[in-house]
């Protein structure tokens, strides 16, 4: 783990592992063993047995197991919340390079675009959603007619297969499945449940109100191609909205509700100001690159035309934190920083002339790519290297952002970034 | 023996004044040598001369026809009184299980062999049915010999001998009756024995052939606990030299093939349980904190879901009770803001208490209102849950996969339990657990790749995850003298079986030919651990061996102290109260004393522990523990003594002997003003835990145990002086056989230091 991680020192003996009891042969223990004829590398017990068969090698040396002291669930990556943004993209421009068809590229792109909305919904509504392994038929996985694959079984199979209607909804995920299932059983269960939702949701409205205030101010700086996207996103909310402040009868509810609409402006406020704050400083910046401009003109219409096809992407990398479905907990310190800085990354995207002061740069941006390599470039910001800040105003938006600085998010976040660049050269 | 048996055969029940002579004589010349055995020749089950439907019958030729006829009479056939009606009631019950219907199948394959492999689910019945059908076909008051039928768990045994007492229309400890550890309710007219693995092997010490017994089951063997495995190992020795004995292997997982193989190609009957299909999800991506994830899952469920109970699998007693209350919270909010149905939550561990142990099986709670939305419980589980114990009406089962497993490295010589994945075969009987009572549920909180890739087949046997030091003894004991081929299942890593080895040798339970001492065969009376049991025994030798019995039996229960997160720093100062200064084995003894002064001063215990933040329950199960042991000291000559309070040794008396039994377990300080232990031999660096009392570092200490969390802890650690260690264990303090370094160092000063004392003193 990087810099950013807790610290968690712990010192080592000189021999942990304790091998110089291990070799040593002549412990009471290996004298005995070996004087009733045991060979190192054997297994103990009868030699030949018919049940060695299943003998592993927890039968030869102890079972080593990874000390977990953390409630990271199962299969997951420590630094999943540090997922680098937008790497989708730069697996893009090498699948590219690596001759893949444009279909298979789009579909892959599709994909994971449906995964982003996925995970999206998912945060929203605060749902875990489960895909289906088939039916557990005695001590047996088995699956549907429609399904696949079965899982692994050791044991002997016995045949019987249950078959169940609910099980044709192969792909879709679990949660509309079920949901769907329902509604067919009995449709006026469903509409209780779905107050359940609701109510479920007005608790977090306020957490999800910041949110959507975030959303806005974002909305407000972007691009076209993002608008239509947030847009539909914002429709959703204000139906949700709707659903919910119908739904609230009670006065408690509206309080909540008007104070919440309180703290939302009160909100949208401070993102304005800041806002402002980071216009100005990506000025600053721009105007700062443009006197470096000025020679090599001619490739600056390429660069402008791929710029704004990468601006679009970048739009639809929107910051997911992992691919996990527990929804992150938003009020962290951690993550609210960071959602800021990706705003404002966001930002400086965005506006016209912090990009066109970049694109002017003399500096071919293919060259950056090379050398950043994440450590280099950390050493050089902070040695204040000039090269490091003429890489460009988008990186510049992010080094003096004040609590991310030195950590290793930005190191992640930066070739993301300058990837979009590269994309915008290739394609 | 097999002469005595066939003439009781011969005059059967007609004669059974003239059997039971026969049975006093053979008692008078037997029971110096063995008393386990005296049980057996007392036994006169039958000689109250009533005649029953069973005298017809004829041993291993019965039929299922022939038994049901006798459970449907009026009078029982045991004990020739009228049947109770509640009898008939549960007899309807047990006649729908999915057992009975394969009654004469079983009998069939049992009277053909000896050794029968049966696999049933939880559910299926076998537990309580299939020890029955073996009674009414093995006649067990015939020849006087009894079924035993052994269990992995204690709350098992007694629960589940309370239920077939009843399904038999008994007294409980009469004809059925059950033996843990400490608690022998059994009577002389016992002819089947609920009892748990380890004290079968307890009782095997003394009698190697088990002769007691005409047909041993081995339930839950899937479970593959220490003492199951062991006793599987002795039994298939044992049925090559006893052609009589029959063993019934059932296990609940159809890896059964693993058994077969092993007891020479068995049959296998397979009796399918009652179980419906459960449906897995798995969630797309892995999640982030699984806790979090669960509880979730848990109110997406009860909001979503229809009717039905959860499951919900954790790994300790910390998350789970954390867990529930933050469902409970969630919950209320969600009754509060929406019509949600109530849910009571229900935690489920095994240092429970009983009766809150026995507080999930409550039903689940009704709708708030008429017609609203009905209640469900949700239990939040350790891995007791997922074979054993089968709660009724869950249908949805949450699993993070994850459990809490012992391991044990033989090179550091630590045993600790560490959350880790479970298997694959868990995973499936977690699953499974959804399925009793109608289609179920199961959420797995992991993704379908971990499932496959992450996960290990099967979960390791205990025998490979522990130390091995009580079961070399015991299988010493038990007269196994070539430990490399002994046919164990799963044969133990050879390091493990080193380690185990060289400790017993150190304790001197074991001599330089690795035959077992006298200290040893004493050692392996106690039903504790080597270096426990040799501080016990050695304990006179210092004038402490009361105060070292309570002690050792404070030892062997969990935690006597309470910690409650809401009152931490109270807890703390209250156990200040009991602090000595010199370690927390002599503060244990001081709340141990506070706690009997509190119980003679005819106060309220309960309350008076609960104002001392100290578990009212563990000291009274060390109470208990510390009687059985004083027992076990008194049929064997050890004697009870204290130094007087009032000698200032007393204190460094009993100091004394703790290194005389744990001086494997000693930490030296890496230098004078660091915080961090190295040690002795093995050269690890620990930290002294922070729950200790002890305040000002000490150079030495002894410890209890080696806790692994991020940082590797000592627990529960007392002062000692290095020159005891000299004086006590000079084998293993040898210098000559220490690494060069500080430790070597120091006790090259001390060996001068003392070598110039007694030069001094022989001048003198």
């Amino acid at each position: 783990m990087g810099l950013a991680a807790a610290k968690n020192k712990r010192k080592l003996g000189t021999d942990p592992n304790n091998t110089k009891w291990s070799r040593n042969t002549e412990t009471f223990g290996q004298r005995m063993l070996r004087s009733q004829g045991w060979e190192p590398g054997q297994y103990l017990g009868v030699q030949g047995a018919e049940h060695a068969q299943w003998h592993t090698e927890a039968n030869s040396t102890h079972i080593r197991v990874v000390l977990k002291d953390d409630q990271l669930g199962l299969g997951a990556k420590r630094n999943n919340g540090d997922e680098c943004t937008g790497l989708d993209a730069f697996q893009m421009l090498l699948g590219r390079l690596n001759g893949k068809s444009e279909d298979a590229l789009e579909s892959e792109r599709k994909a994971r675009e449906d995964h982003k909305l996925n995970v999206y919904v998912e945060r929203k509504l605060g749902t875990i959603r489960f895909v289906s392994g088939g039916f557990l038929v005695g001590d047996q996985v088995v699956d549907s007619p429609s399904g696949k694959k079965e899982v692994s079984q050791p044991s002997s199979a016995t045949g019987s297969t249950v078959t169940s209607e609910e099980e044709t909804e192969e792909a879709a995920p679990s949660k509309k499945r079920s949901k769907k299932r329902k509604t067919a059983e009995d449709s006026s269960d469903g509409e209780e449940r779905k107050k359940a939702k609701k109510e479920k949701k007005d608790k977090k409205s306020k957490k999800s109100k910041k949110r959507k205030a975030e959303a806005e101010a974002e909305v407000d700086a972007e691009a076209l191609s993002k608008e239509k996207k947030s847009k539909k996103r914002k429709t959703t909310d204000d139906s949700d909205e709707d659903a919910s402040s119908a739904e609230q009868s009670s006065k408690e509810a509206d309080i909540k509700e008007s104070k919440a609409e309180r703290k939302e402006r009160r909100e949208r406020e401070k993102q304005e100001k800041q806002e402002r704050k980071d216009k100005r400083r990506a000025e600053k910046a721009a105007s700062k690159s443009a006197t470096e401009s000025g020679d090599d003109t001619s490739t600056e219409k390429k660069r402008r035309k791929g710029n704004s096809a990468s601006m679009a992407t970048s739009g639809t990398s929107t910051p997911v934190l992992s691919g996990s479905s527990t929804p992150t907990i938003m009020g962290s310190s951690r993550y609210l920083a960071r959602q800021k800085f990706i705003a404002q990354k966001k930002l400086a995207f965005t506006d016209s002339t912090a990009l066109n002061q970049v694109r002017s740069s003399p500096y071919p941006l293919v060259l950056y790519f090379g050398r950043l390599t994440l450590s280099d470039l950390h050493d050089q910001v902070i040695a204040g290297a000039i090269d490091c800040v003429r890489v460009s105003a988008l990186l510049f938006v992010m080094i003096p952002n004040g609590p991310e600085f030195g950590r290793n998010h930005q190191q992640r976040y930066i070739i993301p970034q300058i990837r979009f660049i590269s994309l915008k050269r290739g394609g | 023996m097999a002469t005595k048996r066939s003439s009781v055969e011969e005059d059967s029940s007609s004669q059974d004044s003239k059997r039971v002579r026969m049975r006093k004589g053979a008692d008078a010349e037997d029971e110096k040598f063995n008393p386990y055995l005296a049980h057996q020749y007392e036994e006169a089950s039958n000689a109250n001369g009533f005649s029953s439907p069973l005298d017809k019958l004829e041993r291993h030729k019965t039929t299922a026809e022939q038994a049901s006829k006798c459970e449907d009479s009026d009078l029982s056939p045991w004990t020739g009184q009228p049947h109770s009606q509640r009898y008939f009631g549960i007899l309807q019950g047990r006649r729908n299980l999915p057992v009975q219907k394969q009654r004469q199948e079983f009998l069939d394959m049992y009277h053909r062999t000896q050794i029968l492999v049966f696999v049933g689910e939880t559910g299926s019945g076998k537990t309580t049915q299939i020890p029955q059908y073996v009674l009414y076909d093995e006649l067990p008051h015939l020849d006087g010999k009894l079924i035993a039928c052994t269990q992995p768990r204690r709350v098992a045994a007694m629960s589940v001998a309370q239920r077939v007492a009843d399904e038999l229309d008994v007294k409980l400890g009469e004809e059925v009756g059950y033996s843990i550890r400490f608690e022998n309710k059994t009577g002389p007219k016992t002819l089947l024995k609920y009892m748990t693995d380890g004290q079968l092997l307890r009782e095997s010490m003394h009698d190697h052939d088990m002769s007691r017994y005409s047909c041993i089951i081995l339930d839950e063997a899937h479970e593959r606990t220490l003492a199951t495995d062991i006793l599987m190992a002795l039994l298939k020795q044992i049925a090559s030299r006893r052609k009589d004995l029959k063993i019934i292997v059932m296990s609940a997982t159809l890896d059964a093939q693993k058994f077969q193989t092993y007891f020479y190609n068995a049959p296998l009957l397979a009796v399918p349980g009652r179980t419906y299909p459960v449906e897995i999800f798995y969630t797309p991506e892995p999640e982030r904190d699984y806790v979090e994830a669960a509880v979730r899952t848990v109110l997406q469920i009860h909001a979503t879901e229809p009717e039905g109970d959860i499951l919900l699998f954790l790994t300790g007693e910390e998350e789970i009770e954390d867990a529930c209350r933050r469902i409970s919270l969630e919950v209320d909010d969600m009754i509060r803001e929406s019509d949600a149905g109530p849910m009571k939550v229900y935690p489920l561990y095994g240092t429970l208490p009983p009766a809150q142990q026995q507080r999930i099986f409550d039903k689940a709670p009704g709708p708030l209102r008429q017609g609203g939305r009905p209640g469900r419980k949700c239990v939040v589980a350790t891995n007791i849950a997922e074979t054993s114990l089968t709660i009724d009406g869950i249908v949805y089962v949450v699993d993070p996969g994850f459990s809490k497993q012992k391991i044990y490295n033989p090179r550091s010589r630590v045993e600790s339990l560490l959350v880790s994945p479970i298997s694959k075969a868990s995973a499936q009987q977690r699953a499974g657990r959804a399925g009793r009572t109608r289609p179920g549920k199961c959420f797995r909180l992991y993704t379908e790749k971990a499932f496959k890739k992450e996960l290990i087949e099967q979960t390791y046997p205990e025998i490979l995850r522990s130390n091995l030091a009580n079961t070399v003894l015991e299988l010493k004991k038990l007269g196994v003298e070539d430990l490399v081929h002994f046919d164990l299942m799963d044969p133990p890593a050879p390091e493990t079986m080193m380690r185990a080895l060289e400790e017993l040798n150190y304790l001197a339970c074991l001599d330089d030919d690795g035959e077992l001492t006298k200290l040893g065969s004493l050692a392996s009376e106690f039903p504790l651990d080597p270096a426990l049991a040799v501080m016990l025994i050695s304990s006179p030798e210092f004038y402490c061996s009361n105060e070292i019995l309570s002690i050792t039996s404070l030892l062997s229960v969990p935690q006597i102290w309470v910690r409650p997160n809401n009152a931490r720093k109270r807890a703390d100062e209250m156990k200040m109260q009991f602090a000595h200064p010199d370690g927390d084995h002599l503060t244990l003894l001081n709340a141990y004393h506070a706690f009997k002064g509190a119980e003679q001063n005819g106060q309220d215990v309960k309350q008076w522990c609960h104002e001392h933040f100290l578990s009212f329950r563990h000291l009274s199960s060390a109470d208990n523990v510390r009687a059985q042991l004083k027992r076990i000291m008194e049929t064997h000559d050890i004697e009870l003594m204290s130094t007087p309070f009032q000698d200032k040794d007393y204190y460094t008396n009993i100091r004394r002997a703790l290194v005389s039994g744990f001086f494997m377990q000693v930490a030296m300080r890496e230098s004078s003003n660091s915080k961090v232990y190295k040690t002795v031999k093995d050269d690890q660096l620990v930290m002294i835990h922070p729950s200790t009392v002890v305040q000002s570092p000490y150079d030495w200490v002894v410890y209890n145990e080696f806790v692994l969390t991020t940082k590797q802890y000592v627990r529960t650690v007392t002062n000692i002086k290095p020159e005891w260690l000299l004086e006590i264990a000079p084998i293993y303090y040898d210098i000559d056989t220490f690494e060069k370094g500080e430790i070597k160092s120091a006790l090259t000063r001390i060996t001068e230091k003392i070598r110039r004392r007694q030069a001094m003193k022989g001048g003198r």
